[in-house]
């Protein structure tokens, strides 16, 4: 029974363990299990220490390059993809399209305090219980003001568009702070020199992270209007999770580029050591497949060197690269 | 060398057991008192480093004994030399563990 327990221990830590190397890992602690027989679940918890060691330095890039989106175009094509489904189907749900959701409720309950501002202004005398009801019962906030239909459409659409507005903005203040929680908002330096691309080329970097952007927030608006009537109390908590994950994600992707020819660096390779480290740097350097540059990470933020820095690399080194 | 300045109490003592014959995980444990989450971490580094090389009892082996197969690991050029760089730095470190009786393997 206990023997049970160990195995399970084992097995559960292996899910640490990067999938090509787990096998062969399971097997090397299945058969020291056997050896051991006393304080086995003590040997069977320090398991974890050591999968979580191969989760930290061993790589895996054969296992994530199915969806490793490398080229540019692939990556703006599958986005538009997706894109494109998701507004299919949001357009083919039943019935009227509900507005989209704020997280917090924030535009109904601005629009009730509007409404309720406006009936305060206005007296309630005015008020023809005869007429208005059976007149404007088409608008309830016509009714109650007594204003004419066209008045009262316009300052209610009025209230809700500063309603949208107030809750739009609160939306993106709240999305930029969660995503800066997550990832840092700086996409690293990228110093120009003689070996840098022209203007145009340059630019070209931005044009595809706003591509990108313009392409992940309707893809989420989309996914909330379609899932929405299913769970309408997590719509928007799903709205804002959606937001966050989706411009974390378009960051980091767009932070992994080589900025001239923006396709997904490779060979991350591993420069110094945390606990080695005395005024000296360590982090992960990355290189363009097409031999562009180099890309330096740090492994954590010092005052001289808080973000990623690019270096271009010069002809010369064409010749050592593909 | 630069990585003989770096090895660790820890990575001394168990390339140490290595060199005395205690070849696989299980063993290195016991004879030096070190817990699991300790050892296997250190021989996944050394093998890394390259001071170390695992490889794979052969499974005929194992089946004669009626056990399973384990893995050994066996110092390397480098990592003998490392050792004795750490001998000549800890000079007890070469009389911390006995030679092993012979097992069956």
């Amino acid at each position: 029974m206990l023997r049970v327990l160990h195995l399970a221990i084992i097995q559960t830590a292996a899910l640490l363990v990067p999938t090509h190397d787990r096998a062969e890992w399971l097997s090397e602690w299945r058969a020291e299990l056997w050896y051991v027989n006393r304080r086995a679940t003590a040997f069977s918890l320090g398991s974890f220490s050591d999968a979580l060691w191969m989760n930290r330095n061993i790589s895996a890039p054969i296992e994530r390059r199915w969806f490793r989106l490398e080229s540019p175009v692939k990556c703006v094509m599958f986005l538009a993809g997706l894109a494109a489904l998701s507004l299919l189907l949001a357009l083919s749900l039943p019935g009227d399209n509900p507005a989209p959701p704020t997280p917090d409720g924030e535009s109904q309950s601005v629009r009730q305090a509007a409404t309720a501002e406006i009936s305060e202004q206005q007296p309630p005398a005015d008020i023809d219980l005869n007429t208005s009801l059976s007149n404007r019962d088409a608008h309830p906030s016509s009714a109650i003001t007594g204003a004419p239909l066209g008045q009262a459409s316009t300052e209610t659409l009025g209230g809700d568009r500063l309603a949208l507005l107030y809750a739009g903005f609160g939306l993106c203040s709240a999305l930029l702070v969660a995503v800066s929680r997550g990832t840092p908002l700086r996409l690293g330096e990228y110093p120009v020199n003689r070996y840098a691309p022209a203007a145009p080329l340059r630019l070209l970097r931005w044009v595809f992270l706003a591509v990108k952007i313009a392409l992940v927030v309707p893809l989420v608006l989309c996914a909330v209007l379609t899932l929405g009537p299913f769970v309408p109390q997590f719509a928007g908590w799903g709205m804002l999770l959606g937001l966050i994950f989706g411009l974390r994600w378009t960051l980091m992707d767009q932070r992994e580029r080589c900025p001239v020819c923006l396709r997904l660096l490779s060979n991350p390779t591993c420069i110094g050591d945390a606990s080695q480290l005395f005024l000296g740097w360590y982090g992960t350097e990355l290189l363009c497949s097409r031999g562009h540059g180099f890309l330096y990470v740090p492994g954590t933020s010092t005052s001289w060197g808080e973000a990623q820095r690019w270096q271009y690399l010069d002809p010369t080194w064409s010749t050592l690269l593909p | 060398m630069a990585l003989e300045a770096k090895l660790s109490h820890t990575a001394a003592i168990i390339l140490q057991a290595l060199d005395a014959g205690y070849v696989y995980g299980f063993s290195v444990m016991e004879t030096t008192g070190l817990p699991s989450g300790t050892v296997y971490p250190a021989l996944r580094r050394l093998e890394r480093d390259g001071l170390i090389r695992s490889s794979w009892e052969s499974q005929a082996v194992a089946d004669a004994g009626q056990r399973p197969a384990r893995k050994y690991y066996r110092i390397t050029r480098v990592g003998q030399a490392t050792l004795a760089a750490s001998q000549k730095r800890y000079p007890l470190l070469a009389r911390l563990f006995p030679v092993p009786a012979q097992e069956d393997a």
